[in-house]
């Protein structure tokens, strides 16, 4: 029997159990989904309906975005007194998805007492794209984990091909410092040692080392393939923060709409600003990118910059400031001109 | 671009190019400086646009980013020195979102010379002055912003 085997037994108990004494209103966790490699976030709300709760390699989907849409503040006097009172929510999270729920609760977007957070230590999860790549020409069936955690798979001639786990989990995954949750109500699995940040550092020092104008050649071509459709943003717990997005704004219109490559570039550029300091790296714009663009590249920098600068990681205590919410009086300011 | 006479275009005459800078000066502190210079009749280049904003705090890096994308071959932003903020804390708090906005455009292969701050007090002309100078000459040297700009 495989590991994700026995938590998803585990993860139904504890759903059930929550849900039948009435703890929690809402259970989010996932479902099985119709094509292989992917699964489905579900919303449940009795406790007969459990057994649809999944637990698999890959349950990507970072679940913490829904929150903010469900403790969304009343937008105004009337409102507030129409509106039911908010929701306790239960929830599946893994390492990535509990630091958006810790940034979300520094910022106070989500309230933590009326959340019960089911962790779970996150051995990697698959990235789909790499797994279909990997099997080439074949037509995957299904797919399932071995006792060992790999991922086996059935094609389309009934033949079963496993695939090597460490090479077809998401590249998030591969740099994830902290994949067992940290802050939790319930944590299921064996706890999983966290990726040396060693790895993430040298991918930034190799973009560095290329010139100016290769840097900005590659940021080009890769931009160049943004059809802004504004996944990136929509799938981003933490994102999306502002009352009224800066990037919908029509009066004045800051960033154009369209994919002219100067816009392109200031979306992403604004984007991996505003993620300073809250993004949790949990990889859900690259997943939710249709074009495949690896955003990330510009996230990664950002983060070790907080860190270097500032010696903060997002979503890792829920006591800490946001260091953009925040300010030194010996902060560096070696960036400024003097005459 | 300039229209040539069998018609074609060509780029800016790198001849007559003179670098734009847009500068966001604080009004308390910055915008006095630039006025001192003024009235003490310091000469300084005159390829800056000044914006003034009420504290260095307020200056998004959008506007940063639009003003390159609208043709500014650089862009200079000055508050008040730290502990001089007339609101206490905005240019701490702007000085966190400088850096690391900085290092971004550095990172994303934009000239770290085209994004530039500073501290400038109001008694400071001078030092404006030269502040200015030092802007103007490095932007020359980089010559024209061909980057962000959008092209029509």
């Amino acid at each position: 029997m495989s590991a994700s085997h026995e938590i998803e037994t585990r993860l139904r108990e504890t759903a059930e159990k929550l849900l039948r004494e009435k703890r929690v209103d809402l259970f989010l966790g996932y479902e099985k989904a119709s094509l292989p490699f992917r699964t489905t976030p579900l919303f449940l709300t009795s406790p007969e309906e459990v057994k649809r709760l999944a637990w698999n390699p890959f349950c990507t989907t970072n679940l913490a975005v829904y929150l903010p849409r469900l403790f969304k503040p009343p937008a105004d006097a009337r409102e507030a007194k129409t509106a039911p009172p908010p929701p306790t929510v239960g929830l599946v999270l893994k390492g990535c998805d509990t630091r958006s729920v810790v940034a979300l609760i520094q910022e106070r977007r989500v309230p933590r007492e009326k959340l019960m957070l089911v962790g779970v230590a996150c051995p990697g999860m698959v990235d789909w794209r790499k797994a279909e790549r990997a099997l080439r020409e074949h037509e995957p069936l299904g797919a399932g984990e071995d006792a060992q955690g790999n991922i086996h798979v059935v094609v389309e001639d009934g033949t079963e091909l496993t695939l090597r786990r460490e090479e077809i989990v998401a590249d998030a995954c591969l740099e994830c410092r902290s994949p067992t949750p940290s802050i939790h109500d319930a944590l299921l699995g064996t706890p999983v040692e966290g990726k040396d940040p060693e790895a993430a550092r040298q991918q930034t020092a190799a973009f560095e080392a290329k010139p100016l104008s290769a840097r900005w050649a590659h940021l080009q071509e890769t931009f160049s393939r943004c059809i802004r459709c504004n996944a990136c943003r929509q799938a981003c717990p933490v994102c999306s923060c502002c009352k009224e997005c800066l990037l919908d704004q029509t009066r004045p219109r800051w960033v154009g709409a369209g994919t002219d490559i100067s816009d392109v570039t200031i979306y992403h550029l604004v984007r991996a600003f505003h993620m300073a300091g809250r993004c949790t790296d949990c990889g859900a714009c690259a997943r939710a990118c249709p074009m495949g663009i690896d955003t990330r590249l510009l996230a990664r920098k950002v983060n070790q910059e907080v860190e270097d600068l500032y010696g903060y990681r997002p979503g890792e205590a829920l006591d800490a400031k946001p260091p953009l919410a925040d300010f030194a009086a010996d902060d560096s300011q070696d960036f400024l001109t003097e005459p | 671009m300039i229209q040539t006479q069998s018609g074609q275009e060509t780029g800016p005459a790198k001849r007559d190019w003179e670098p734009k800078i847009v500068a966001f000066l604080c009004n308390w502190c910055s915008y006095a400086g630039a006025d001192l210079a003024g009235v003490s009749r310091i000469q300084y280049p005159h390829n800056i646009r000044v914006i003034r904003v009420p504290c260095s705090g307020r200056v998004n890096p959008v506007f940063l980013l639009r003003a390159l994308q609208n043709g500014a071959d650089g862009v200079l932003v000055s508050g008040c020195h730290p502990g001089d903020c007339h609101y206490i804390s905005g240019n701490l708090v702007a000085r966190r979102k400088f850096a690391l906005l900085k290092e971004l455009l550095q990172y994303a292969g934009i000239e770290p010379e085209r994004v530039q701050f500073t501290w400038v007090s109001a008694s400071e002309g001078g030092r404006f002055a030269a502040i200015v100078e030092k802007v103007v000459e490095e932007v020359r040297r980089l010559g024209p912003n061909d980057k962000l700009v959008k092209k029509l």
